[in-house]
């Protein structure tokens, strides 16, 4: 009973942490200019993040030994050091980014300035991350994002074309008007891909793995969460490109605020969507500015051999308690200069993509080989998928940069 | 493994350090030479300033300045048993390793709560 309930109360966890600021943005605005036609990139990345996500908890739980752990092992101090810098600028910017979606949200709700919601945001993140422990950040954080499944019923309120949705999930590039623009396509496929395929996921999910105490009898555990949760959590990221292509598009709106984006449930559910959708939002990026402070600390701290974990009092592992803290407040100073968050957002995207294989290769190796895993090894389609996804964010991380640029952030 | 066919490379450099009471003490970041007669190793040493000579010297500078330039020599007879992770045979304390001694322990252990899981 008591797995069965450590089960689902993992596969909504899953779910609902799934979204965060930089999904939102993109999936909708996708939606919005293209229509149904990079659907087949979210059932992609989606199948991707089970690969690695699945690959990482199987890690953790055999061999107790988190992804950075694995990464100064295998590829020894500079590469990775190169490697830690890099994730730790993409979570350092993906933090500040949830961080002002959490005051924009905030905003929105109860107007006001938004310099002090950054402020407050800070405060109530430090004091949530300080005092829970690491289950009831996962269990609240997750299970209250799965509100935004409001933007799940407010597609069935909308006028969605079915057969353009089952037709949007087989590669396709769709007839566009200039060269330029089939550039944008390419920009958003890659944003998309690295939005859903974030690797602070797979860097949070083993840590969380090791604080939850897995060992190889989880291994089915493992399986299950990631591939249900994932699963439904990108339903979710479906709903979010069927309301920018249902919903956005016929008028012309391309949305960029995560308060704009709550609109659509708004239209289609009243006051109650429009709540729901705020309130979803709210612990979805919270909830994503914690992953990522975490994960830059448990990085830090796996990298360099300190003692870690939430499960420890705090004076027992300072400097990972030091670290998240100091990640939280340079992600507030960013936030506090003025930039946009969404911006800050589409940047961290983009070079988090750039970041993927220094992160995957390691984990592939580790995970078929059978000295490390002994009976847990990858089987075939493991293997195969491992492979398949590895190369394609390899050449996904070499066009990114270069399209960013040419198509200035995506806007032509 | 015998000490005989240890390969340092693989085995031992960049392998997480625990103490006798299995606290982790951070990463063998170099390791010591005694190359007066027949050359054999005499200490691990821990700490970025250790790991940042490993490094071109701009990366060396940053690293330095980021993470610090301590080092910690753990003379090899506090090796105990190496396996994914190299034991010591004495406490963090006893050999300088301890985490709850820096700066960073003076600003967390002042919080509120710190002593609680």
């Amino acid at each position: 009973m008591k797995k069965a309930l450590e089960i689902f109360l993992g596969i909504l966890t899953a779910m609902g942490g799934f979204v965060e600021i930089g999904e939102l943005v993109f999936t909708v605005d996708a939606g919005a200019k293209f229509g149904y036609s990079l659907l087949w990139i979210v059932a992609l990345g989606t199948i991707g993040i089970i690969t690695y996500g699945e690959m990482s908890g199987r890690i953790a739980a055999v061999t107790e030994m988190p992804v950075f752990f694995l990464i100064r092992q295998r590829a020894g101090y500079a590469a990775g050091l190169a490697t830690l810098l890099a994730a730790l600028g993409v979570s350092l910017l993906t933090c500040a980014a949830e961080i002002g979606g959490v005051a924009l949200l905030l905003k929105t709700l109860l107007g006001g300035n938004y310099f002090i919601y950054v402020v407050l945001a800070l405060v109530f993140l430090l004091l949530v991350v300080w005092f829970l422990s690491f289950q009831a950040i996962e269990r609240v954080f997750g299970l209250l994002g799965l509100m935004m499944i409001v933007f799940v019923v407010a597609v069935f309120y909308f006028n969605v074309d079915w057969a353009q949705v089952g037709a949007g999930f087989i590669p396709n590039v769709p007839q566009l008007d200039t060269s330029k623009d089939y550039l944008v396509y390419a920009y958003f496929a890659v944003a998309l891909l690295s939005s859903i395929m974030l690797p602070y996921e797979t860097y949070f999910y083993a840590a969380g793995a090791l604080e939850d105490g897995w060992n190889a009898s989880d291994i089915t555990l493992n399986r299950i969460i990631v591939i249900i949760g994932f699963t439904f959590g990108s339903v979710l990221a479906i709903a979010l490109v069927l309301t920018g292509a249902s919903f956005f598009k016929p008028l012309m709106i391309e949305p960029q605020l995560p308060g704009g984006v709550a609109l659509a449930p708004a239209f289609a559910l009243g006051k109650w969507g429009l709540i729901a959708a705020l309130v979803g939002m709210f612990f979805a990026f919270g909830g994503a500015a914690i992953e990522n402070a975490l994960s830059g600390a448990y990085n830090l701290s796996h990298f360099f051999g300190w003692t870690w974990g939430k499960f420890r009092p705090p004076k027992d592992a300072p400097r990972f308690n030091l670290s998240w803290i100091v990640i939280f407040l340079l992600a507030t100073v960013i936030i506090l200069t003025g930039v946009d968050p969404v911006e800050v957002v589409e940047y961290s995207i983009i070079f988090a993509v750039v970041i993927l294989p220094f992160t995957y290769f390691p984990m592939l190796l580790v995970a078929q080989d059978p000295k490390e895993m002994g009976p847990f090894v990858n089987g075939k389609l493991a293997n195969i998928l491992g492979w398949i996804f590895l190369i394609l964010v390899s050449m996904v991380a070499l066009a990114a940069i270069p399209l960013l640029i040419i198509t200035n952030g995506g806007k032509g | 493994m015998s000490f005989h066919d240890l390969d340092l490379s693989d085995h031992v450099l960049d392998r997480q350090v625990i103490d006798s009471n299995h606290i982790l003490c951070g990463k063998v970041d170099d390791i010591e030479f005694d190359d007066t007669g027949e050359l054999r190793v005499t200490a691990i040493l821990v700490g970025n300033g250790a790991a940042s000579e490993r490094l071109p010297e701009f990366f060396k500078y940053v690293s330095r300045k980021l993470f610090g330039t301590r080092v910690t020599r753990v003379s090899w007879s506090e090796v105990d048993v190496i396996t994914h992770q190299v034991k010591l045979k004495s406490t963090a304390a006893e050999l300088g390793l301890d985490e709850r001694s820096g700066a960073a322990y003076g600003i967390v252990s002042s919080l509120p709560s710190s002593w609680k899981k």
